[in-house]
């Protein structure tokens, strides 16, 4: 902390159209007086001028640990639920086989209890863990005798790998993505190190990942660093760290469509680039010939050509109009890829499962689903979703700019969610990091984004809350999500962003637009009453997932408002590049 | 500066947050402990709680703790009646677990009550100190560790021992100082340590003309008198109208216990072991007669019992002659110059006294200095630098009192964050002092707090890599111990010049 009185707020013109690397939005003059606009502004106050990132950086990135160390202490998924447990036994067994059987049997060992239906990646991720965790206690990991082990310490264990992950992975490209990102919107190093906390103290994430148990942030950490590796012009390594995301979690697919049209953009826009477009997909083969690679040798040996030429033949591979000799090395390669796609995508399931908070649930609610045919659903399905993403992938296509990148994905992945096939209630995390990745844009910190971003990320919370019940994270869940919504000053907590500062502000998104304040006001309110009703009121009898439905539904109505939030930040921001493109125009000519 | 950001409420409510969070952490035996305090007050007659033993953890609080416990209890009733029943011992459902540690939490307010006042209580121009080391307090790692995560009610008591010492500042609240400090020791006697200081200031200011001392204000004597008395008797009266006060002083007093609690407090029979345990292999060549008792157990200090294999054995005379003698010392420069501050560095050293030379003190008694050496920390340079390695020492002496894997992260990165943040702000806010600086102080501080990174390290992982889990167990505690008990021997040191010479 510098002597405080040597500081000066700084003033700067105010620009109409942006907040161009100011402050303003986090500091509230009052007669003289500046104070923080929100409590996360008054912890970093201090950090204001004269503080070196060296400190502030570790200070926050310790402080958000212990918060996720702390809710990890917490019940996990599937915690003494025999026979089948949860998320975290699923984990675990996948360490399990991976570190005992040959890497041929991985995606075919008693599919039953668990099978391995992630990428490679992950599965190689397990392994590394696996043999780490071994070294303690074998017994952790023994093959079949530790199904539904549940001691304290090999709790202990995997928690502490997924916070090891997450600050190997996530973290630290997190930490370089805001860099790049706010140096190049002009924000302020002040601004982004509070950018920073709130985006690391994003509720969803540490609830799932520390509570329910999964390896999220490694997949997601892997696409910010696509993206930063973007901002930095590094479009070859941007390929290689997104198939790695692809390869830890499909679900990465849902960012896919937009990091696919805005490579082909850069290649085409302004001008056509063919040397570009050629490395670009030689890059990207590559990196999943490499992903795929120990895989695929592994099937080569000839006890594993034997077991394969035994096993059942995967869908996929019955399909296929050539017969292949079952002994030869080319059976065993093409049966272990379509195995591991056959595992990966697993086609044949409903439209959706349990009640998540999308539209075909929320239409199921209202008007039955089950009548149509499972393909007819699927094609309406894929449709839906193409109509959805059509306007974002091609608006990113023709604008291939890094700042259009972020609202873009989030158009994208919210379409993803309300309208694909097989979406869990957990794959909300994936359109929310993108939009809470906004925060640390120019602006982002002002009232309109914030509280959007904010009420995306409650009302996402919020969804989850059956899934997080169920765990016996019910507590972290208010305490995680509440402390969020104070830090920004946002509702339940405070009503910070609906009230009017001064009348002279006319910066847009320094005030909130009065139906947004309705419509936020609506959603708090029902989320509010919702949990009452579910604590308190039984549901009617014949009717015991009402409540559950009811959660789903306004969810989904939520998240659609949230898809045509993003889609027009996308369309405004495209539009003020356009602007300035013809006004530089202009000045040229 | 008039902006203090972030302010007491907002600290308090993100860290209510972590603090919920850690419900389920470990929790030592003292979780039990007031559990059955709970039971035992809530379902027996007054005149038995202090006969009851059902449960080895027997009542050995003073009358009002026994009090504030039966008034959780009325509250308890509703949370799980399960958890009053005398019997149920080591009952913890999760319903007994959220209202304890809740009740940990609440009654914390205390604190931040008392913090609050104190922040008021300073001038204008020195605010921001004041409202930093509040915040260094109620953010303070060893109430996180002791209260929040090992269990105990230190927040609130603390809360009462700053608000006595912030209500000592005025002359027209001196008596309510007074009063709150009886309360408070009857609370919990452990403060009797810190009893000479406010015996000796408030004869000199409330009780003596501050002009002369040979003029007494027989008015106030009367006024402090029948209050600190009626107190007292408030507290004990019933008990000893029953005849039970021997039973009272036994259970409050159990002096049966050996020198050190376990290796762990450090303070200076600490060292005293220490160089016990290094002098065996010398002692023939130097002569000196061995115990071979005391050689045989390996485990020595891990057990209650402390006997020395070459220096000569303690008595607990020697240790109460000594801690009387080093309580005199700054006694009598308060005598001399009432002062408020000086009253509080009185106090502090009060606390060194009895922490490095009291029999059987417990490790985290280490509060009864931090807390109060806080409030004065930021007078100016040399105190600030008198107080660094007392910050390190303290602190991480209290890691072996959590010992399951879990709980490692939380201490260690909690500890961590405080020293980096509070140590990097004080040493920015701290005013230079009118004194030179002591060249040899800051020098030790420094080298101080750079071994501490190795050693922890060491004593966590490296000493089980080396040796594995079994060999030499006591070997990380001895080091830890002894090394944290340099700290504060060096810190009492440098505090005693400071405070001698200001």
């Amino acid at each position: 902390m510098a002597p405080p009185s040597s500081h000066c707020p700084r003033k700067k013109r105010k620009l109409p159209s942006s907040f161009a690397g100011s402050n303003d939005s986090l500091i509230v003059d009052s007669g003289g007086k500046s104070s923080p606009a929100f409590p996360l502004v008054s912890f970093l106050w201090s950090a204001r001028a004269g503080v070196s990132q060296w400190l502030v950086l570790p200070l926050i990135l310790m402080a958000v640990g212990l918060f996720r160390w702390a809710v990890s202490l917490w019940g996990y998924s599937g915690f003494g639920v025999p026979p089948m447990h949860g998320d975290f036994e699923a984990q675990r067994h996948w360490m399990e086989i991976t570190i005992h059987l040959p890497i041929s049997k991985w995606y075919l060992y008693d599919l039953q209890y668990w099978g391995l239906d992630y990428p490679p990646l992950t599965a190689y991720h397990s392994w590394l863990l696996g043999k780490l965790g071994s070294l303690f206690n074998p017994a952790w990991f023994a093959l079949d005798a530790s199904r539904g082990f549940e001691d304290p310490l090999l709790k202990v264990f995997m928690r502490a790998t997924v916070i090891v992950s997450e600050y190997l992975i996530y973290i630290p490209a997190v930490v370089n993505f805001l860099r790049r990102f706010t140096r190049m919107q002009s924000v302020p190093v002040w601004s982004a190190s509070i950018a920073l906390a709130a985006i690391l103290l994003q509720p969803a994430t540490i609830l799932i990942d520390h509570g329910h148990f999964q390896y999220n942030t490694v997949m997601l950490g892997l696409v910010v660093a696509s993206l930063d590796a973007i901002l930095a012009g590094r479009m070859l390594w941007a390929c290689i760290f997104f198939v790695g995301a692809l390869g830890f979690k499909q679900m990465a697919l849902y960012y896919a469509p937009v990091m696919f049209a805005f490579l082909l953009g850069v290649c085409i826009f302004p001008k056509i680039r063919f040397l570009r477009l050629i490395s670009i997909s030689l890059v990207t083969l590559v990196a999943f010939a490499v992903l795929f690679a120990p895989m695929l040798i592994g099937a080569l040996s000839i006890e594993a050509r034997e077991a394969l030429a035994l096993a059942p033949q995967p869908p996929l591979l019955q399909a296929l109009p050539v017969e292949l000799d079952k002994h030869s090395m080319l059976y065993a390669v093409v049966f272990q890829l379509t195995q591991i796609i056959h595992r990966v995508f697993p086609f044949a399931r409903g439209l959706f499962e349990d009640k998540v908070a999308n539209a075909w649930c929320a239409i199921h609610t209202f008007y039955k689903l089950h009548r149509f045919e499972a393909t007819l659903l699927q094609r309406m399905s894929l449709g839906a979703t193409l109509a959805s993403i059509v306007v974002p992938c091609a608006m990113i296509f023709r604008h291939p700019r890094a700042s259009l990148l972020l609202p873009a994905l989030s158009t994208v992945a919210w379409g993803f969610f309300l309208f694909s096939f097989q979406v869990h209630e957990k794959s909300v995390l994936l359109p929310l990091l993108p939009m809470t990745l906004l925060l640390a844009g120019d602006g982002g910190l002002s009232k309109e984004t914030r509280a959007w971003v904010g009420w995306a990320n409650m009302l996402g919370s919020w969804t989850m809350y059956p899934l997080l019940k169920r765990d016996e994270l019910r507590l972290p869940y208010f305490v995680i999500t509440l402390l969020w919504a104070y830090l920004l000053g946002l509702p339940p907590t405070s009503l910070e962003t609906f009230r009017s500062r001064s009348q002279e502000d006319s910066i847009p998104g320094a005030e909130l637009h009065v139906l947004t304040k309705l419509l936020h006001s609506c959603f708090y309110l029902a989320m509010i009453a919702w949990h009452v009703l579910e604590a308190f009121v039984a549901p009617p009898p014949g009717k015991p997932d009402l409540w559950v439905v009811l959660n789903a539904v306004i969810g989904a109505g939520g998240f659609g408002i949230a898809y045509l939030w993003c889609l027009w930040k996308l369309v405004q921001q495209s539009c003020r590049i356009d602007q300035k493109a013809e006004e530089t125009e202009k000045k040229n000519q | 500066m008039t902006d203090l950001y972030p302010s007491l409420a907002q600290c308090a409510i993100v860290a209510t947050a972590f603090k919920i969070l850690l419900f389920p952490a470990y929790k030592s035996t003292d979780f039990e402990v007031h559990r059955n305090w709970l039971a035992i007050t809530h379902s027996l007659p007054v005149k038995e709680w202090y006969y009851e033993k059902t449960s080895e953890w027997t009542l050995d609080y003073p009358p009002f703790f026994a009090a504030f416990e039966w008034v959780l209890s009325q509250a308890a009733r509703y949370a799980d009646p399960a958890m009053l029943v005398v019997n149920n011992l080591t009952y913890d459902s999760w319903q007994t677990i959220y209202f304890q540690r809740a009740t940990v939490i609440v009654t914390e307010l205390v604190l931040l009550f008392a913090l609050s006042r104190f922040v008021k209580s300073v001038s204008p121009s020195n605010k921001h100190l004041a409202h930093i080391a509040s915040l260094s307090i109620f953010l303070s790692p060893g109430l996180l560790i002791i209260d929040h995560i090992h269990f105990q009610y230190n927040g609130f008591l603390y809360g009462i021992l700053i608000l006595s010492i912030v209500l000592a500042r005025k002359q027209s609240t001196l008596l309510y100082s007074g009063i709150s400090f009886a309360v408070l020791l009857c609370l919990k006697h452990i403060y009797l340590y810190l009893a000479l200081a406010y015996f000796v200031y408030l004869l000199r200011v409330y009780c003596l003309d501050p002009k002369s001392i040979f003029r007494p204000r027989f008015f106030n004597i009367i006024k402090l008198g029948v209050c600190v008395v009626g107190v007292f008797a408030v507290a004990f009266g019933p008990f000893a109208s029953w005849g039970q006060l021997l039973q009272l002083k036994d259970r409050l007093f159990p002096f049966s216990r050996g020198l050190c609690h376990a290796y762990w407090a450090p303070n200076v029979w600490a060292m005293y072991s220490f160089a016990d345990r290094a002098l065996i292999p010398f002692a023939p060549r130097l002569g000196l007669p061995i115990n071979q008792d005391a050689l045989a157990s390996v485990t020595r200090g891990l057990v209650g019992d402390t006997s020395f294999a070459v220096l000569p054995e303690v008595t607990k005379e020697h240790t109460f002659a000594l801690t009387f003698l080093f309580q005199l010392l700054p006694l009598t420069k308060l005598w001399r110059n009432p002062e408020w501050e000086t009253f509080v560095g009185a106090i502090t050293l009060c606390g060194y006294a009895s922490f490095l030379f009291g029999w059987h003190v417990h490790e985290k008694a280490v509060l009864l200095i931090i807390i109060p050496f806080s409030l004065i920390a930021l007078k100016d340079r040399r105190y600030f630098s008198a107080f660094r390695p007392l910050a390190v020492a303290g602190h991480v002496s209290l890691f072996p009192l959590l010992f399951t894997a879990a709980e490692f992260p939380t201490k260690t990165v909690y500890t961590i964050l405080w020293l980096v943040l509070f140590l990097y702000v004080f040493d920015q806010v701290a005013p230079v002092s009118e004194r030179r600086r002591i060249f040899v102080a800051d020098r030790f501080s420094l080298l101080y707090i750079t071994i501490a990174i190795p050693l922890i390290v060491y004593c966590s992982v490296g000493h089980q890599l080396i040796f594995g889990l079994e060999r030499y167990e006591f070997l990380p505690l001895m080091f830890m111990s002894s090394y944290t008990a340099l700290g504060v021997v060096g810190s009492w040191i440098g505090f005693m010049v400071v405070y001698f010479t200001a």
